[in-house]
């Protein structure tokens, strides 16, 4: 991992990094690499050679339209399908394929659009088995802490099932991160969250970048993406069209024809 | 660990000294054994079941299983009985092993599958062409190791094993994991938790309590058929029993033993049709009105149930 | 004797898809195990048998009875089970329990009815002699059986593709919770579907004298289970899937008791459970969820 603390990085990004992503010039190295990512369902390539990089600290965000391969992307790194080409490096070791507990013990985990939490168990023990099974190594998660600053503490020992949809949510944010995660992949948790609850988890997000850990966030509401994320990649049909803020991404031409459309969502959310 | 101290106190302990001392008190010894071969039963169907969340239809496989490698291996290789019923105990995680690929299945295909696997192996050993070796439909005579008063003593024991091993479970960081994977395996994977190795094992831990009481089933009856020991009522009755009490707990299958094979019993043997009909509309009611068993009503009370 | 047993294979087929196409049509629509499918087609047997010793018919008037008498019995059944069953957390699993309970009840109330002997119907009843197809003779009840089978399926399909309701039960079939917020009345097109399901192993019942040999009330788990491999071979929630799978499963049931008859009944188990590993993606109904 790299030494390097990562709020200068934040700050370089913060006011706007030129060129197209491809070097941003900062001294972290990145931790993970995709490389010609391909997923296929039967003749359908939801995945079709989709590459970037990840840097330690870094918030970045995959956006573009529905069926574009975000959630795909997403669930070939954390190990839910295997990968049909390309590659995926962590740290420049190939992890293209891990079973899922394995890609936890490495450092990497992820928040569901749906999340399942385990719901007959309580809230305390769902964070609970996941600090004792998914930490890659030997150290002791602060559950209170964790339960607390996602206010689920009062809920400690309910069972899962009586959470409503937002703390389930929350709920499952506190899984991945019992497990001392070094990348963090964030699906849609903005969705079904009033402008509040926004507010804090987008402000919650910037805090564990600040704790060195790398997001990948795939987000539909454009107003959140543009205020956690340093960098954007836009996909499109499997591939990445674009890298760079999103303040330059909605002036790119090749980004504004594939959005036609969804742009004035993104704007009115 | 206090809560597992209690829970081996209140429910282990309790269990075990009442099944080893009545017999002294109550003279049908062979129905004691029923009820100690069920609580047992009922007890390895729960790992895999209350805590792991697959429905083993053919669960009874196993329990023949281990009868016939006891038999086979008391009729063929002359073992002395408790090696015989180690035997009993290989054979059917070998089974459970040989079915691992089912657990790939999930909900109903994983059950039906598992029911033609037992079904399947039932019509293995019970056929005619394999007379020589495993008596075939004939039935199986082991008069020459019959003992039941000490045989009785060894299910007792398994009984308490496979109590201790649901406490562990119970108060374990495995058996959370376990149920993690229950309610949903995908989570439980983004929990770092190894979803087909702990699964495994459930599975061949419940595999090897049904071989023990399956052994020690044929070591003291002595005398049984390939249709005695691969009976679907065996799974049916582990089942019913477990749901009935409660999963997932050490207190629900042990009530649900006690209770309904309890209710069999008076009621059973000299009706079995009245009583099938009575237990199908008392598991229809069951799965309607207290689908998580009885226990539950102890549970909603905020009552920990062990 | 190839000839012979792929014909014999063939009429058994027919006869196999009709055995599973009502578990099919349940498990498609409700996503609910009807474990008591054999039973039904038990009672159908029963009911049939009953029906001759009482007014003596032909067994194709009881078939019409028994799809009549079966299906309205069904209805009411679905609305006192089913709702309330589909509301519990894992309706899927705890179908097969419940099920499992009806099959009890049913099993019972045999017992209770007509006693555990074993009955059975002269094969006269479905025509006399034998009747020649491509120069091989079969008993009529075989020919009838499997034509009557044919014919039942021709009729799910119907349903299925050729009206209103049908439309909407497939609907409800590939997208559940999308029908139910389209206002579909799920409720009534899954009762509806649930009573020709049963009525159609009561069907299949009524022709089980002639073509499983005699008639227990026992019967029912077997039968189940040979319904499953059925369906489970060819594809699930598709009558035109059991009709494959009644197909494979009645030639290679001929084959084995042709050529290796002593381990011919194996061969429902095996198939089911081969079939489920080799091919467990293309037929499991449930899907890696969408994260």
């Amino acid at each position: 991992m790299s030494p390097e603390p990562d709020t200068d990085t934040e700050a370089d990004t913060g006011t706007g990094t030129t060129g197209t992503g491809t070097g941003t010039g900062t001294a972290a190295a990145p931790l993970l690499r995709i490389v010609g990512l391909v997923k296929r369902f039967g003749g359908f390539r939801a995945l079709d050679g989709l590459s970037f990089h990840l840097k330690p600290g870094e918030i970045l965000g995959l956006v573009g339209p529905n069926g574009s391969g975000k959630t795909t992307c997403i669930n070939v790194i954390s190990g839910l399908y295997r990968p049909d080409g390309g590659q995926i490096l962590l740290d420049g070791r190939a992890i293209g394929g891990l079973p899922s507990h394995r890609l936890v013990h490495l450092g990497i985990n992820r928040t569901f659009q749906v999340p399942k939490p385990f719901m007959t168990l309580t809230v305390r023990e769902n964070v609970e088995v996941a600090a004792a099974y998914g930490r890659r190594r030997p150290g002791k998660t602060d559950i209170e802490a964790l339960l607390h600053s996602l206010e689920l503490d009062s809920h400690a020992k309910r069972p899962a099932s009586e959470l409503n949809s937002v703390q389930q949510k929350m709920l499952d944010l506190a899984r991945a991160l019992a497990t001392a995660p070094r990348i963090l992949l964030v699906d849609e948790l903005a969705a079904g969250l009033n402008p509040a609850e926004l507010e804090r988890v987008g402000e919650r997000l910037k805090a564990l970048a600040a704790q060195n850990i790398a997001l990948v966030v795939v987000e539909h509401l454009m107003g959140f993406i543009d205020q956690v994320t340093d960098r954007v990649i836009v996909c499109n049909a499997g591939r990445g069209i674009f890298a760079g803020p999103l303040s330059a991404a909605i002036r790119d031409r090749q980004v504004v024809e594939v959005f036609l459309g969804a742009e004035d969502d993104g704007g009115a959310a | 660990m206090p809560k597992a101290l209690r829970h081996v106190l209140f429910t282990l302990v309790p269990v075990v000294v009442a099944f080893a001392l009545l017999p002294s008190v109550y003279s049908n010894q062979l129905l004691l054994f029923n009820f100690v071969i069920y609580l047992a039963l009922t007890q390895g169907f729960n790992i895999i079941y209350g805590f792991t969340g697959y429905l083993p239809f053919g669960y009874v496989g196993f329990f023949g299983a281990g009868a016939y490698g006891f038999a086979l291996a008391v009729m063929h290789l002359h073992f002395p009985p408790l090696a015989a019923l180690g035997v009993g105990a290989v054979a059917a995680v070998l089974l459970g092993l040989v079915l691992t690929p089912l657990l790939r299945l999930s909900g109903a295909y994983f059950a039906i599958a598992n029911l033609a696997a037992s079904q399947a192996v039932f019509l293995i050993v019970s056929n005619p062409n394999l007379t020589a070796i495993t008596k075939g439909p004939y039935g199986i005579s082991l008069s020459g190791v019959f003992s039941p008063g000490f045989t009785y003593g060894v299910a007792v024991a398994i009984l308490a094993a496979t109590l201790g091993l649901v406490i562990y479970l119970r108060n374990s960081r495995f058996g959370l994991a376990l149920q993690a994977i229950r309610e949903d395996a995908i989570s439980a994977g983004m929990a770092g938790i190894n979803v087909v190795l702990s699964r495994t094992i459930a599975w061949l831990l419940s595999a090897l309590v049904a071989g023990l009481v399956g052994g020690v089933f044929a070591w003291y009856i002595s005398v049984f058929y390939p249709e005695t020991v691969f009976d679907l009522g065996v799974s049916i009755f582990a089942i019913v029993f477990a749901l009935f009490g409660g999963t997932a707990t050490i207190l629900g299958p042990i009530l649900g033993v006690i209770i309904l094979y309890g209710i069999y019993n008076v009621i059973g043997i000299s009706t079995p049709q009245y009583f099938q009909l009575i237990y199908g509309v008392l598991i229809v009611g069951l799965v309607l009105f207290l689908p998580e068993g009885l226990v539950s009503i102890f549970k909603r009370r905020g009552i920990d149930v062990p | 004797m190839i000839e012979y047993t792929l014909l014999a294979g063939l009429l058994f087929g027919l006869y196999f898809s009709l055995v599973g196409l009502g578990l099919n049509l349940i498990f498609g629509v409700m996503r609910i195990v009807n474990l008591a499918h054999g039973d039904f087609l038990m009672l159908g047997a029963f009911f049939a048998y009953w029906l001759f010793h009482l007014l003596g018919p032909n067994p194709l008037i009881s078939l019409f009875l028994a799809f009549l008498l079966f299906a309205l019995i069904a209805y009411p059944l679905y609305f006192l089970l089913v709702p309330r069953l589909l509301s519990a957390r894992d309706p899927e699993m705890l179908s097969i329990i419940l099920f499992f309970g009806l099959s009890q009840v049913l099993e019972a109330l045999a017992v209770i009815g007509f006693g555990t002997s074993e009955r059975s119907l002269p094969g006269q009843l479905l025509g006399h002699g034998p009747v020649q197809i491509l120069g091989q003779n079969f008993p009529a009840a075989w020919a009838t059986s499997g034509i009557a089978s044919a014919l039942a399926v021709v009729f799910v399909y119907f349903y299925l593709y050729r009206t209103r309701l049908g439309y909407l039960t497939r609907a409800v079939m590939v997208h559940h919770e999308e029908a139910v917020s389209t206002g579909i009345n799920v409720h009534r097109v899954s009762a509806i579907a649930f009573g020709i399901g049963l009525a159609l192993a009561a069907v299949a019942g009524v022709f089980a004298p002639f073509m499983l040999g005699s008639i227990t009330p026992a019967m029912g788990i077997d039968i189940t289970i040979t319904s499953f491999a059925v369906i489970v071979v060819g594809s699930l929630g598709n009558p035109l899937g059991t009709v494959l799978g009644g197909i494979i499963y009645g030639i290679s049931l001929m084959m084995m008791q042709t050529y290796l008859s002593s381990w011919a009944n194996l061969l429902p188990y095996l198939l089911l459970i081969g079939i489920l590993l080799v091919r467990p993606s293309g037929l499991l109904g449930r899907q890696v969820r969408r994260a």
